[in-house]
């Protein structure tokens, strides 16, 4: 038998040694492989929240803030339905600072009615929508026509399929990209067909009115931009007294609450990982340490027969190296199969914008795993490895005796 | 002889979970009402699957004899491919994907018959070595 071949015969001669050096070594590279795509989700969710927000500030009905929390909404796909007076609309672009200002309605399905859940449905003007329609045409770019919708990438409907909303059978057109906020699990259509859906609603006894005349046109929501040079709180505060029952939201502050949320579960995992790689260093040093003692013997007879020292230390090294390469391998498939898979489980339970990495980021990710664990495991043999190839082979093979 | 299978044991006990999760921890959306969805057929369907692989491995792990081993090894991986292909594929699932039936039991569903099948597909090399490797011994 060559030298080359002897760290993976000895590796095969002691198959409970090597699955337990193995499956230590697994569990760190799944801490941090796993840990790592979690929180780079998280603040990939985060990015994508501010660029779909994109408004500076948000008017709501001041019900909305009871009713349900617009944030959850936002987040976690929550469904709501609350109006204003159309008027509000244009009250809130008389104010002097606001360049743009667009109106969105919201509705609420009927549980039975497509999804056996609730589903939200959004209506938007893309004549004067700035915020929703740059996300909306990377998927499509045609006029959207009577009854036809777009759903979001957590809504199963294939394209050219119908699906019926207060009995109104709508068609999708398109499947949006994914946001990693609630906004993925929502359906959007243009203004008419949400008017449309609205009376379909109120036939059923779902009503929407703020006033008592039935032709009063409703909104949600007005996303708001502010020009340029100008302070966006006092423009907040404007708008707040230019408007009736209506709450001005700065969209900084709902994106300072996400990511004081996002830093302290980042913060919680990384200790965590952390915590895991003490814990197996200790117990890999440990075990090599009770290994170099085991093995003084075998290193002692190999000396004997002229095996350099720098040859018995390159092959603790070697046997390390490729018990957490297996580990690492490992560690990072089983993460790979609990992180990937349930993606949208690990969003839910979060409750917090979650959008997973390019695959390209995810290839470089898991490479750093590896080679940080093949390291771990190399330096944790590393004394152990020095040790034994400075066994005197005479007093190790006399004490034997 | 070698008696005892330890792929046909692992894919008792993956058997067992899939049968016991697909009524339970794994299972389909419940609603508040008492009603069911669509994935509740898919939940009976793979409850069922789950009982007729941990029947196929028992029978396998009670079995003495390699070659027949072999041989029931062969439907246990079939059945494990169709199962992994009821939620969602077979057997349509709720439209949202943040619901239940698709967010856990669809990829925990797909990720247990796919290890069912891969583990029956290992134990059926395995034994097939063994078989030849006692067939060469024969003088």
């Amino acid at each position: 038998m060559s030298m080359q071949k002897l760290p993976l015969q000895n590796l095969l001669r002691r198959p409970g040694r090597t699955l337990a050096l193995t499956l230590l070594t697994a569990l760190l590279a799944f801490s941090v492989f796993g840990g790592s795509v979690i929180v780079m989700s998280l603040r990939q969710g985060l990015n994508s929240l501010e660029s779909r927000l994109g408004a500076d500030i948000i008017v709501v009905p001041s019900s909305a803030q009871s009713k349900v929390s617009f944030q959850n909404m936002l987040l976690q796909g929550t469904t709501g339905a609350f109006y204003m007076d159309a008027e509000n609309l244009e009250r809130v672009r008389e104010v002097e600072g606001v360049e743009i200002a667009a109106p969105q309605v919201f509705l609420a399905s009927l549980k039975a009615d497509c999804c056996s859940v609730k589903i939200q449905v959004i209506g938007f003007d893309p004549e004067t929508d700035l915020f929703v329609r740059p996300w909306i045409e990377q998927s499509y770019t045609k006029e959207l026509g009577d009854l036809d919708v777009m759903v979001g990438c957590k809504v199963e409907a294939n394209i050219g399929e119908n699906i019926r909303i207060y009995d109104e059978r709508c068609k999708v057109v398109a499947r949006l990209a994914p946001t990693g906020t609630g906004l993925d699990t929502a359906v959007y259509c243009s203004m008419d067909t949400m008017k449309t859906l609205l009376k379909a609603a109120e036939a059923k006894g779902v009503s929407h009115k703020v006033t008592s005349d039935p032709d009063d046109d409703v909104i949600s929501a007005i996303y708001v931009k502010v020009r340029d040079g100008y302070d966006i709180s006092q423009v907040n505060s404007k708008i707040q007294g230019h408007t009736r029952k209506c709450s001005a939201i700065r969209t900084k502050s709902m994106l300072t609450d996400v990511s004081d949320s996002l830093a302290g579960i980042s913060n919680t995992v990384t200790i965590l990982i952390a915590a895991i790689w003490v814990l197996a260093l200790i117990i890999l040093l440990i075990a090599f340490a009770m290994i170099a003692g085991e093995r003084k013997r075998e290193f002692a007879v190999l000396r004997l027969l002229g095996t350099s020292r720098s040859i018995l230390s390159g092959l603790i090294l070697k046997e390390s190296a490729l018990c957490s390469l297996m580990g690492g391998v490992l560690g990072v498939l089983f993460a790979s199969l609990v992180v990937f898979p349930f993606t949208t489980l690990i969003e839910t339970k979060l409750g917090l914008p979650y959008l997973r990495p390019e695959i390209s980021s995810i290839i470089l990710l898991a490479l750093a795993s590896l080679t940080a664990t093949v390291m771990i495991g190399a330096a944790a043999s590393a004394w152990a490895s020095f040790r034994l190839s400075r066994v005197d082979p005479g007093t190790v093979l006399r004490e034997g005796n | 002889m070698k008696k005892f299978s330890v792929a046909s044991l692992l894919v008792f006990l993956l058997g067992a979970l899939i049968a016991v999760g697909s009524v339970s921890f794994l299972g389909p959306c419940v609603h508040e009402d008492g009603s069911f969805g669509v994935c509740h057929w898919a939940g009976q369907a793979m409850l069922g699957i789950g009982i007729l692989l941990a029947a196929e491995s028992l029978f396998a792990l009670l079995c003495g004899d390699r070659r027949m081993r072999q041989g029931i090894l062969i439907p246990m991986f079939f059945t494990s491919c169709l199962g992994s292909l009821i939620p969602g594929t077979l057997i349509d699932l709720c439209h949202m994907a943040t619901m239940r039936c698709r967010a856990l039991m669809q990829p925990a569903m797909i990720i247990l018959f796919s290890l069912s099948a891969l583990i029956s597909l290992i134990g059926f090399f395995a034994e097939k070595r063994g078989a030849r490797g006692r067939a060469g011994d024969r003088p």
